[in-house]
């Protein structure tokens, strides 16, 4: 069936179903039974819909068995899912059997897999399975999986079908905008699911044909398989309270040539739609020639929200940091089970240009399998870069391919018989590209002939189990040039032969060419200069050093021209450091940085720039009064017009206290005696301070001395700390309609012990009447509080 | 239908034009130079490290209810007028729950008392929106999975403290959501700890009551 189905797709456009739900509910289905358990008890209702839809021209009826998944009839009370499935799908084959096909609609289960949920990969499988087996019984034709927006779900779904039966497999996900609501785009939904094994894939719900148009489009060129679509009637429209899709079967029926030009050969209809509609399409598409893909093959790896596609014009970074070996944190970390390092290396290597990311976790006294599991489940989550699964152990390969929420590269398959009989299946059922390495049981080659042989045996091997040359990436072999100055030479030929007569993608573990030299960086720079040049495609490297310059000495080495790289370590030895600039600055020039620096809340260079004025005679006193005070005023103006914002008025004040504490030094010891004090505290019960803060350092950059006394204190710490400080003023902060309440029993206290102070509130929920009911001053913000203090202590 | 589901992880982007409004930043009149630009974007990019958005959602069916008040099919009551109003047309609806984890907030709590101030209030702002943005991611998954049901939710969502909708009726929601198995504590005043976790409730509308979808055939 699945080849007999695959052949009607050359010769036409297949159509579809359109809703069921909807339909069912019209035809007196109440709100809140189980649909599933409810078409069984009014069999006449659902066969009637399955007829109508098949009548229309629909050459495939999805199973009402949307939601028979074993969690969601768990809500229900039912558990026979098997049977339900069985049942189900008898009935509609019962009644379109020779007009349509059934398809086996599976979709989600309600839970959110691991990583993005608390459900195991495994368990959700084994749900699947047990829908499966039930639809099979019920005599299926082919299967849909459908409505998905977890990628991850959508594997576990497929997985379970292809691990049961070779049916014809249907994936549509839903997409909210240009996205599922997981972040999956479609370009990645394609390219993960294909390689995966589903033989048709698109996008159902949610979106109406116009903006259902964009989505196949996109997936497009990169669809090896036809591309189905199922739009809702239009988008819903808000009539009082109630939201309705209106577009009518004519109107919906419009959109099928352009369906049919963006590729879809699958094509019905979501929410909304009825078989007028889908008459109304099936009319529109008779004759109607399907469009073949664009392509047959895509060299593409995937994470949950991103597809890298490989192509020759492009050079891609593998980032190879994820790797314990020479890296004693990491390994210590990796030991105790800690993954925040992993979680700064995937941060790092992608701020630094990495396209992909390579995960090797194998290192004595490490629990490999247990590591890498995590690490994926980690990685899955935090980065958007597909990930490269580098191990050399079977079992561990397996168990990552099989949790990676996208399409995988493995690093490696080499040419050893025991490792590619294994492995090669294992990437044909995961679907993941794979690292050749031209290595074989009895030598490692040296030369680029040696290493062509291996690399066409493997490549043979390989297209057994329907890879393309699309799918592999060759590893050329970088080889120390210490240790045999003519290994880069073989390598530049094996990139060169791989690129032009090959026809496959080339990879590079860069750092090793320049093991046992010094200076690797210019050897590494140079090689990877002259391996782009011959075609290479990707390079497991450090990507912070992607940028580094490339040296004519270190060319030289690696082209064989330098006998022992004697000249490049001469070179080397004689570089010396570059003298620092010096640059004169007049006193007054010294004043303008310091006054320029707050306004920029230069932080990094504010001690230098004040350091650099002292050193140029430039008084203390005229740098606090004349300078360092005007230009933090200048900041409260630019706040108070909204020409600064809060992360720019902090930057600056914090500044500015930084200079003030690198001038203390100067300053005669009681010169600046008679600050006021201000004391400073979050009341009891709130636990946020970070306005307080921003309070504190506002006033301490205008001449009060603060004293904080932190959250979540006590109306009697309080209280007893303004009788120990004698502040002029007290502020109180919260950020809560709970703990504001708490304001007021400070400021009684004190006055009930007869302390004049005066107060100032602040705060989230604190407005100027609560502040006055309560007899306390009141500001809105730190620029706010700085005036409110001064006209309080006047 | 009262199963709780899990989000271990919400995949959202950081909203950046609501941090920046968050902070302060005005489209027309704020002035940024290029060197203050990348470090903000750069503490932005920053915080990601340290923010792991998970959630809660749940399905709660309304026993009854009046202008005042709602009634949840386990007795427990809001009183509220505001929130009466909101689920005037509504017979069921979800509550839900997000947290930023405890690691951002010990960031913010770090960086604000003894490290940089500047760093700490853009953390905040990143972490208090993105918590606000996976509540409307939530909202779209139910919408989503609520669309087979010929449902749909109400636009607005409410969160105790807002309006008349008192603080207290935290206690109630962190409960009936299981926010302790994200995590999540909860103080004798309400607050939940960590400080970047946020209760809200919306309502669940069917989008044409008993007739299925409006569409002339």
């Amino acid at each position: 069936m699945r080849d007999k189905i695959k052949k009607l797709l050359q010769q036409k456009i297949l159509v579809l179903d359109g809703a069921t739900g909807t339909q069912l509910q019209k035809r007196g289905m109440p709100q809140g039974v189980c649909p599933e358990a409810w078409c069984l008890e009014n069999p006449s209702v659902l066969e009637a819909v399955h007829v109508d839809y098949a009548q229309a021209g629909a050459d495939i009826v999805y199973s009402c068995t949307f939601g028979a998944n074993r969690f969601k009839l768990e809500e229900y009370n039912i558990t026979n899912v098997s049977q339900m499935n069985e049942y189900l799908v008898r009935l509609a084959k019962r009644v379109v059997a020779g007009k349509a096909l059934v398809a086996g609609d599976i979709a989600p289960t309600g839970r959110f897999v691991k990583p993005f949920g608390e459900l195991d990969f495994e368990a959700a499988v084994e749900v699947y399975k047990e829908q499966v087996k039930g639809l099979l019984a019920g005599g299926v034709d082919l299967f849909v999986i459908e409505t998905m927006i977890d990628i991850q779900e959508t594997r576990a779904a497929l997985i379970a079908i292809r691990e049961i039966t070779d049916k014809f497999v249907m994936v549509t996900m839903t997409f909210d905008g240009v996205r599922t609501l997981n972040g999956t785009d479609p370009v990645t939904a394609v390219v993960t699911l294909q390689s995966l094994g589903a033989d048709a894939i698109g996008c159902n719900c949610s979106s109406g044909p116009r903006d259902m148009l964009k989505i196949v489009s996109a997936m497009k060129p990169y669809a090896t398989v036809p591309i189905i679509a199922k739009p809702n009637a239009g988008i819903p429209k808000l009539v009082g309270s109630e939201s309705i899709f209106d577009m009518e079967p004519l109107e919906f029926a419009s959109f099928a040539p352009e369906f049919v030009k963006a590729g879809v050969r699958m094509l019905g209809g979501c929410c909304g739609t009825t078989p007028a509609h889908i008459a109304a399409v099936s009319e529109k598409l008779k004759g109607t020639q399907p469009v073949m893909p664009v392509c047959q093959s895509v060299s593409a790896v995937s994470s949950v929200r991103k597809t890298v596609v490989l192509n020759k014009d492009s050079f891609s970074i593998i980032g190879e940091r994820i790797n314990p070996t020479g890296k004693k944190v990491l390994k210590e970390k990796l030991k105790q089970g800690d993954l925040s390092v992993v979680r700064t290396m995937a941060a790092q290597q992608k701020e630094d240009g990495a396209h992909l990311l390579d995960v090797n976790v194998g290192m004595a006294g490490i629990d490999e399998a247990k590591t890498m599991v995590s690490v994926i489940e980690l990685l899955s989550v935090i980065t958007d870069l597909p990930l490269v699964i580098d191990s050399s152990n079977v079992e561990i390969i397996e168990k990552a391919l099989r949790l990676y929420p996208g399409r995988a590269l493995i690093n490696s398959i080499s040419a050893e018989e025991d490792k590619f009989n294994k492995l090669l299946p294992l990437a044909a059922k995961y679907g993941a590209m794979f690292v050749l390495l031209p290595l074989s049981s009895k030598e490692i080659p040296v030369t680029a002939d040696k290493r062509k042989k291996i690399i066409e045996g493997l490549v043979k091997e390989a297209a057994k189990y329907g890879f393309t040359k699309d799918d592999i990436i060759v590893d050329a072999m970088a080889m120390s040039v210490s240790a045999d100055s003519g290994a880069a030479v073989e390598t530049l030929k094996t990139i060169e032969w791989c690129c032009s007569d090959l026809g496959c993608h080339t990879v590079v573990g860069l750092s090793n060419v320049s093991f046992g030299l010094p200076a690797r960086k210019w050897i590494n720079a140079a090689f990877l200069a002259l391996a782009k040049e011959k075609g290479l495609t990707l390079a497991i490297m450090n990507p912070a050093q992607a940028g580094a310059e490339v040296d004519q000495k270190a060319v030289d080495v690696l082209l064989g021209k330098d006998r022992n790289a004697a000249e490049y370590i001469a070179n080397f030895a004689s570089i010396k450091n570059k003298e620092k600039e010096i640059v004169a600055v007049s006193e007054s020039l010294a004043q303008d940085k310091v006054f320029k620096a707050i306004l920029e809340g230069n932080r990094e260079e504010i001690k230098s720039i004040i350091e650099e004025a002292r050193a140029l005679g430039v008084a203390p006193s005229l740098l606090i009064y004349d300078t360092m005070i005007p230009a933090i005023t200048k900041v409260g103006e630019r706040f108070d017009r909204k020409e600064y914002f809060l992360p720019q008025l902090i930057a600056s004040a914090q500044t500015m206290k930084l200079g003030f504490e690198c001038l203390r030094k100067y300053i005669k010891e009681g010169s600046l005696d008679g600050e006021k004090i201000i004391l400073l505290a979050t009341v009891k019960g709130d636990i946020h301070d970070i306005g307080k803060n921003i309070v504190a350092l506002m006033l301490s950059n205008h001449g009060f001395k603060v004293i904080d006394l932190g959250k979540d204190v006590s109306a009697e710490k309080i209280v007893s700390e303004i009788k120990k400080y004698k502040p002029a003023v007290v502020g109180l902060s919260a950020l809560m309609t709970t703990t504001m309440v708490n304001m007021k029993p400070v400021i009684d206290l004190a006055k009930k012990e007869g302390l004049s102070v005066k107060f100032i509130v602040g705060g989230a929920v604190v407005t100027k009447s609560y502040a006055e009911s309560i007899d306390a001053g009141y500001a809105k913000d730190g620029v706010d509080a700085v005036r409110v203090v001064n006209s309080l202590c006047q | 239908m009262n199963n709780l589901i899990v989000f271990d992880s919400i995949p959202i982007s950081v909203p950046k034009d609501r941090v920046y409004k968050r902070l302060g930043y005005q489209r027309d009149k704020t002035r940024l130079s290029s060197r203050q630009r990348i470090e903000i974007e750069q503490y932005i990019q920053d915080s990601l490290k340290f923010i792991d958005l998970k959630g809660v959602a749940k399905r709660i069916v309304i026993k009854e209810k009046n202008n005042f008040e709602i009634i949840f099919a386990q007795d427990s009551t809001f009183e509220s007028k505001h929130l009466a109003a909101l689920l005037k047309d509504c017979c069921e609806v979800i509550f839900m729950g997000v947290t930023a984890s405890k690691e951002i907030v010990q960031q913010i709590q770090m960086n604000s008392s003894q490290g940089d101030l500047t760093k700490a209030v853009v953390f905040d702002a990143v972490a208090s929106e993105m918590t606000d943005v996976s509540l409307d991611w939530i909202m779209n998954y139910m919408n989503q999975q609520l669309c087979r049901e010929n449902k749909t939710i109400t636009r607005r969502r409410f969160s105790p403290g807002y309006s008349d909708f008192i603080l207290e009726n935290q206690r109630v929601l962190y409960s009936a959501l299981k926010l302790d198995k994200l995590g999540v504590t909860i103080t004798s005043d309400c607050i939940l700890v960590p400080e970047k976790s946020v209760i809200a409730v919306a309502g669940i509308l069917e989008r044409v009551k008993g007739q299925g979808t409006r569409v002339k055939e």
